[in-house]
């Protein structure tokens, strides 16, 4: 059975799957609550040629709503459910649901409900509570899980929430699960015996396959935590001898800094950190103070998303890690040539992990994939001598100054080294001499006078902003990445 | 040539090019060259008179390796084919001009070059490297290959950027002769370091460093900088005039348009890269 929704078939019925505030779900709950709503959305006319897009939090809503959908053997797109009312139109218009499954933290919706296209479906009007004895995949009187290949289509995600004009990446049964595997049986794997912080949303792949999926496929448990809040996820890490966080780096900022007995994360064994850089210093202070090492790694949803990481191997700071087994990461010139060892270049990826194509838009998908199944990713990087990846700067944010690339990340982190600056974003600006300059914009009470000597101390000139602007705030993703693209000219 | 201080042959038994031949050899190649060509050199106060240093010229002409070595205020080494010592013209002249000979044929030449190189630095003299790794065809400065600032970190050495001007009118490609009463320009920039563009043990800054170094070099040698390798293959592509990726000039219609993204041609598709890096572990 390809299809996603069996993960959870072959668990004992006893065994904890969910723990979501003061309610516990086992594997058998979840199976009967899942076959239910299957048999519900089948009655409603809902199949395998539906697309069924789902608002909801981290809750157990979206988990019997995305592995009833997955059921039906119907593609299921989840939308972050903080998304303001013109954004969740927008997504839903590049995918064009057949219905829209609410969870609490999607009710909002309701409201919305004129302006929104498809119909609602509340996910809160299920008998939810716990049926007799366990099922194999089929409801006591309800349809069984729609067999799948591989290579049929799972997930419609949308990529890049930061985005205005997001992509939608055709994600397979046979993308999913292959990482799922992956991850799973590599050395200090997830088992069977792991619970989960399920914290970072389940509406992005990072959440979705590494934290949800994966930790389901084997068995093991996932605490919900519906919102973030620091101090309770210390909380429910002490409460629950959880063993796996995965977290995005300005989660681990605030875990760094909460109030928490040091010991607190005693029970953890593994600790990762994806979807943005992770600053060096946050890896120490949680080192530091904790005893945990973060394991960074690199990903895409493209890409399902894990591409290297650090599990297994020696965290280095402001590493992402090493390729996951399996997956094949070449860095190459533009041309595609391989870059010669210890240089920059473009990271480009295959693995069964890579997705299918971008929805509706074949020009884009070749823009990124080639027959011959190399994803280019956009991002550029390089290997040390052990193989392990840094990360640059995303390839279309490179400023280009007389002919020269100057990656923005790097002006960005001379300038953070200011102790009066507490945010910049560089960006290109154009210049009839030099094509582009570098503009600043920075967050802080500092001169450009004062900045200009302070970088000019430190960077090439042609690396040096040729203009300054302060603002208040920078435009910052949830995940810690900052959005360049809001502040281009 | 102008503002040179007085010229120091370093003995360095171990290397290549110690012997006397080589020494009132290099000294006669220094007089012909000032003799035959209106050398002006800039700078040379940058060249440190003791300890390692990496020299690092554009490259244009085969005359390149006269022109640099002769405005120099110290002897310098470099790593050369091995081929030149089976020919009769440059088998005594080229290890006179501190010419150490790697063959090149072998799978691991490039470590025995960097090696050979770190021997060189290590005993505290002068090396000389090309950047660009050939010739450049264009006459523009081309994307440093990252072994120099490898050398750099790993033998504690300054680079000096060096550019020059007027080498390819004395020796065209492909012409063995060098005509002489040209004008040559050689000029010598401030030494840099490492640790001047990010922690040297850091990865990223191999490619930050080399690319701060070039510009150097395109400042003094007065050069277009274009991102891409010296060599034929690429030369060649650039010098159509289309970019190479039909695909996608026409395709991202929503993509801002940048010269960046035009010149990157995915779509020709990576051809699948030769070199896969095996799952890690």
């Amino acid at each position: 059975m390809e299809n996603l929704a069996a993960i959870i078939q072959p668990h004992d019925a006893d065994r904890l799957a969910l723990i979501d505030g003061d309610a516990t779900i086992t594997y058998g709950d979840l199976r009967n609550r899942v076959d239910r709503l299957r048999a519900r959305l089948a009655d409603a006319g809902y199949g395998p040629h539906s697309r069924l897009a789902i608002l909801a939090g981290n809750e157990t809503a979206f988990v019997v709503g995305t592995l009833a959908a997955l059921g039906l053997g119907a593609q299921v797109t989840p939308v972050r459910p903080t998304s303001p009312p013109p954004e969740l139109i927008r997504k839903l218009a590049a995918v064009e649901p057949d219905v829209l499954l609410i969870g609490d933290a999607g009710r909002w919706a309701i409201d919305h409900a004129d302006d929104i296209g498809p119909p609602l479906f509340d996910l809160q009007d299920l008998d939810t509570g716990p049926a007799d004895g366990t099922t194999n995949g089929a409801g006591a009187d309800g349809p069984p899980i729609v067999e799948r290949d591989a290579d049929d289509i799972a997930f419609l995600l949308l990529t890049s929430g930061v985005s205005s004009d997001s992509k939608v990446a055709m994600m397979s049964h046979g993308n999913l699960a292959w990482v799922q595997q992956a991850i799973t049986e590599a050395d200090e794997g997830l088992h069977a015996d792991d619970i989960a912080l399920g914290v970072l949303p389940f509406s992005h792949i990072f959440g979705l396959n590494v934290v949800l999926l994966a930790t389901l496929r084997v068995g093991g448990t996932v605490v919900l935590q519906r919102r973030f809040d620091a101090e309770l996820s210390l909380e429910l890490i002490r409460a629950h001898g959880i063993t796996t966080i995965s977290g995005a780096p300005p989660m681990w900022q605030r875990w760094a800094r909460a109030d928490a007995p040091d010991d607190t994360l005693a029970s953890v064994r593994n600790a990762a950190s994806g979807a943005a850089a992770l600053p060096a210093e946050v890896f120490e202070r949680i080192r530091d103070r904790y005893g945990v090492e973060i394991a960074e790694g690199y990903g895409l949803t493209e890409t399902s998303p894990v591409v290297t990481w650090s599990r297994g191997i020696q965290p280095r700071a402001t590493s992402v890690g090493q390729p996951l087994a399996g997956v094949e990461v070449v860095l190459v010139e533009s041309d595609g040539t391989p870059v010669e060892p210890g240089d920059t270049g473009e990271i480009v990826v295959r693995s069964p992990g890579v997705f299918k194509g971008y929805l509706d838009a074949p020009e884009l998908t070749a823009a990124v994939l080639t027959d011959d199944g190399w994803f280019w990713t956009g991002d550029m990087g390089v290997f040390d001598d052990d193989g392990y990846l840094y990360l640059v700067d995303r390839m279309k944010d490179i400023i280009i100054v007389s002919g020269f690339n100057v990656y923005p990340a790097e002006v960005e982190s001379v300038l953070m080294e200011h102790p009066d600056v507490t945010g910049a974003i560089a960006v290109a600006t154009p210049h009839g001499e030099t094509g582009e300059t570098v503009a600043a914009h920075v967050a802080g009470r500092v001169t450009a006078d004062e900045l200009d000597a302070f970088v000019r101390a430190r960077l090439s000139t042609y690396k040096c902003p040729t203009e300054y602007h302060f603002v208040d705030e920078l435009p910052v993703a949830p995940t810690g990445k900052l959005i360049r693209r809001e502040l281009r000219p | 040539m102008s503002g040179s201080p007085r010229f120091r042959f370093e003995s360095a038994p171990d290397l290549p090019g110690a012997d006397a031949a080589s020494k009132y050899g290099f000294g006669a190649i220094r007089r012909v060259v000032n003799r035959l060509w209106d050398v002006s050199v800039e700078g040379v106060e940058h060249v440190p008179l003791d300890g390692p240093a990496l020299i690092t010229p554009n490259h244009l002409s085969f005359c390149d390796s006269v022109f640099v070595p002769a405005s120099l205020p110290r002897r310098v080494w470099a790593i050369g084919k091995g081929e030149y010592m089976d020919d009769w013209k440059t088998k005594h002249l080229f290890p006179a001009l501190g010419m150490i000979p790697v063959d090149r044929s072998g799978g691991d030449a490039a470590q025995v070059a960097l090696d050979t190189a770190a021997r060189v630095l290590d005993g505290g003299h002068l090396f000389m490297i090309y950047p660009e790794g050939t010739r450049s065809r264009s006459g523009n400065l081309h994307k440093g290959r990252t072994g120099a600032a490898r050398l750099s970190i790993r033998c504690d050495a300054p680079i000096v950027p060096v550019g020059h001007i007027g080498t390819v009118d004395v020796q065209p490609p492909d012409q063995f002769v060098m005509k002489p009463r040209l004008p040559v320009t050689v000029r010598f920039g401030a030494p840099m370091r490492a640790e001047d563009h990010g922690d040297p043990s850091d990865p990223r800054v191999l490619r930050i460093f080399t690319d701060a170094v070039m510009f150097e070099i395109a400042r003094l040698s007065e050069q277009r900088y274009v991102d891409t390798y010296a060599g034929k293959e690429t030369e060649a592509a650039q010098a159509a005039t289309t970019p190479t990726a039909p695909d996608r000039a026409t395709g991202p219609a929503t993509a801002p348009t940048r010269p960046a993204e035009a010149d990157r041609s995915p779509l020709t598709p990576p051809a699948r890269p030769a070199i896969s890096v095996p799952a890690g572990r």
